[in-house]
């Protein structure tokens, strides 16, 4: 009962600071609509530069179905050499496409145009993207004209795409910012939660109640969970609303997903909170840590490119389990089988961060 | 029922009892081997200059500072072997007040009271109790736009919902005027008569004269401790502060 007391007071806190209110209701949805359409891994619309130095019809055409690409961003076609540094220093293209005959030509029936992609590397996943997608144009092209001509290639390729047929970023990315809601609201407030009682020195109304250093604990993670809860919410409606993203799993295991891993954010939170003397260490302790779960946890870029040395950073990252196991759930409709394992790790950091953040609460409290 | 050990040796009447209380940090001792005790019913004002020690005895006395070395005995219990029983008999009320700025007076009662373990029921009366005494306009306002006097008034109120029999208040009268200070020791007087222990802080010397007893604290050490009158007379002092002075004096010379 002495935690309910505990629990009214957290919430009183929070929902009595406006600021705190439009962060915690309004900032969500600003954030999930905004970062749907912002945070997209499409590469579209890239600037390119095209140099036609051939006659032939081949180059015109390839040309043509480059201008008609929404890939490119076709800015010049020129029919000189052009100097490719200086039109990269100047970020007018980042690619340039030079297209010239051939001078020798294999087979005089099949008359193609030497083709070159020029790539400004500083945007290296742009860069590689780009030369993907134009290889992919000058493929498609090559076939259909050999098709055309008669003649049959030996093996052809066929891509089915399942879950997320038409490679929409947002499909995977929504989910992700649901994620990323629910630990960065959760993080922020818990992390400044202990140290504000002893910013405002009310720690010792706290440790002299008869409250135990755990329900203490409990009592500040409580509300805040609850909050997380809300704030999923909000995303969740924000993502099938407005992206029409629909989830094909059960809410039940999002839910319980979503418990595991607050209580493992909470724990790591408190435990930033324990450490740290001034909400400004604590906020800057949490930033630090949400940046370096964020790029851990394969929302942007997947775990596979992270080298295998320093994998195990992933690997204890709890944003990594739920993510995967959030875009299961969005994208795959998969039920609890298929992520029991990431569930079980997950729920393994949690208990390891409860234990910790819990031991190092009653040391504070008994110095 | 008291819980005598064998290392209790203070009289029978004493309801607390130091000894050789002792707290370092890193280098600095904050409060070098003290020994004191507090008799049961007893005003007892802690006096010493900002750093002296008080806060620092004080939070040791009730367990939240652990003690470097040397005891304290709450009743009987050793506080670092018993802090869960000792929070029954103790009200406590820190230095800043110790309120919640953004919950109202109520709430910080309220508050207080919960996670004291106080029944619903009694918290109920209680805030019925408080609206006696302060406007419940002022009440229902956060703690953080209420005067200084009122939020001492609260402060003091929501440590005593517990009705605990041994009274700790660290600088209860710092940043008040003299009124408020004035009704502050009229009820601590009325505390004593219904057999509360109370110990107080204070750097100010002229509240000296409300205690029962007093101790002055310098550098962490205990160099006076008697009646104020008993002091004032056996040291020639005409005035708290002339008997202050003398004491310091007289302990740097040592």
């Amino acid at each position: 009962m002495r935690i309910f007391y505990l629990f009214k007071k957290e919430l009183i806190e929070i929902l009595r600071q406006r600021e705190m209110l439009v962060l915690i209701f309004i900032a969500p949805i600003l954030q999930t609509i905004v970062l749907g359409y912002v945070v997209t891994t499409d590469v579209k619309n890239i600037p390119v530069q095209v140099v036609n130095l051939s006659e032939s019809r081949a180059a015109f055409r390839i040309v043509n179905r480059i201008n008609h690409s929404s890939l490119f961003d076709v800015k010049k076609v020129s029919h000189s050499p052009e100097d490719a540094v200086s039109i990269f220093k100047k970020g007018t293209a980042k690619a340039i496409i030079v297209l010239r005959d051939s001078f020798e030509a294999g087979n005089k029936n099949i008359r193609y145009p030497e083709v070159q992609i020029l790539m400004d590397g500083i945007d290296a996943n742009t860069a590689g993207i780009a030369a993907g997608y134009f290889n992919g144009i000058v493929r498609y092209y090559i076939m259909t004209d050999i098709k055309q001509k008669g003649f049959e290639l030996p093996l052809e390729s066929q891509t089915v795409i399942r879950f997320n047929p038409d490679l929409e970023s947002i499909n995977y990315m929504g989910p992700g910012i649901v994620a990323l809601l629910l630990t960065m609201i959760s993080m922020f407030l818990t992390s400044i939660g202990i140290v504000r009682e002893k910013e405002q020195q009310t720690m010792d109304t706290l440790l002299i109640s008869r409250l135990t250093p755990i329900e203490i604990f409990t009592g500040k993670a409580l509300p805040m969970a609850l909050l997380g809860l809300i704030e999923m919410g909000i995303g969740i409606a924000v993502v099938i609303l407005v992206f029409n993203i629909q989830i094909r799993g059960s809410l039940l295991y999002l839910f319980i997903t979503a418990v595991i891993f607050l209580f493992a954010i909470l724990s790591y939170a408190l435990l930033i909170s324990t450490l740290c003397n001034s909400q400004q260490q604590a906020l800057f302790f949490s930033w630090f840590s949400m940046v370096t779960f964020l790029l851990l946890s394969g929302l942007f870029t997947p775990i596979e490119n992270i080298p295998r040395a320093f994998r195990w950073l992933a690997d204890i990252n709890p944003l990594r389990y739920l993510i995967r196991i959030i875009r299961e759930l969005f994208l795959k409709g998969n039920d609890i089988t298929y992520f029991t394992k990431d569930l079980l790790i997950m729920t393994g950091i949690m208990v390891v961060l409860l234990s910790l953040s819990i031991v190092n609460f009653k040391r504070m409290v008994s110095r | 029922m008291i819980d005598r050990s064998k290392d209790f040796f203070g009289d029978m009447n004493d309801i607390i009892v130091a000894r050789r209380l002792t707290k370092r940090f890193g280098h600095f001792t904050a409060v070098d081997a003290v020994d004191f005790h507090i008799k049961q019913g007893e005003v007892l004002g802690l006096l010493g200059p900002n750093g002296a020690g008080k806060t620092t005895t004080i939070k040791m006395m009730t367990g939240l500072l652990r003690i470097t070395s040397g005891s304290v005995w709450v009743k009987g219990y050793e506080v670092t072997k018993n802090l869960n029983k000792i929070k029954k008999f103790i009200g406590y009320m820190s230095q800043k007040f110790s309120l919640y700025p953004l919950l109202n007076a109520y709430e910080n009662i309220e508050f207080c009271g919960g996670v004291s373990g106080v029944p619903r029921k009694i918290i109920k009366e209680k805030k019925e109790l408080i609206t006696k005494e302060i406007p419940r306009e002022i009440l229902t306002q956060r703690v953080k736009d209420i005067p200084p006097g009122i939020r001492q008034r609260v402060a003091l109120f929501s440590c005593l919902i517990s009705d605990p029999e041994i009274i700790l208040l660290d600088e209860p009268t710092s940043g008040v005027d003299p009124e408020v200070r004035r009704e502050f020791w009229a009820k601590i007087y009325d505390l004593k008569k219904k057999g509360k222990t109370i110990l107080v802080t204070t750097h100010n010397l002229d509240e000296a004269e409300y205690a029962d007893r007093i101790l002055i604290i310098h550098k962490g050490r205990i160099i006076l401790d008697g009646e104020p009158s008993e002091l004032m007379r056996a040291e020639k002092a005409e005035s708290m502060e002339r008997l202050f002075r003398k004491a310091v004096t007289g302990h740097e010379a040592n």
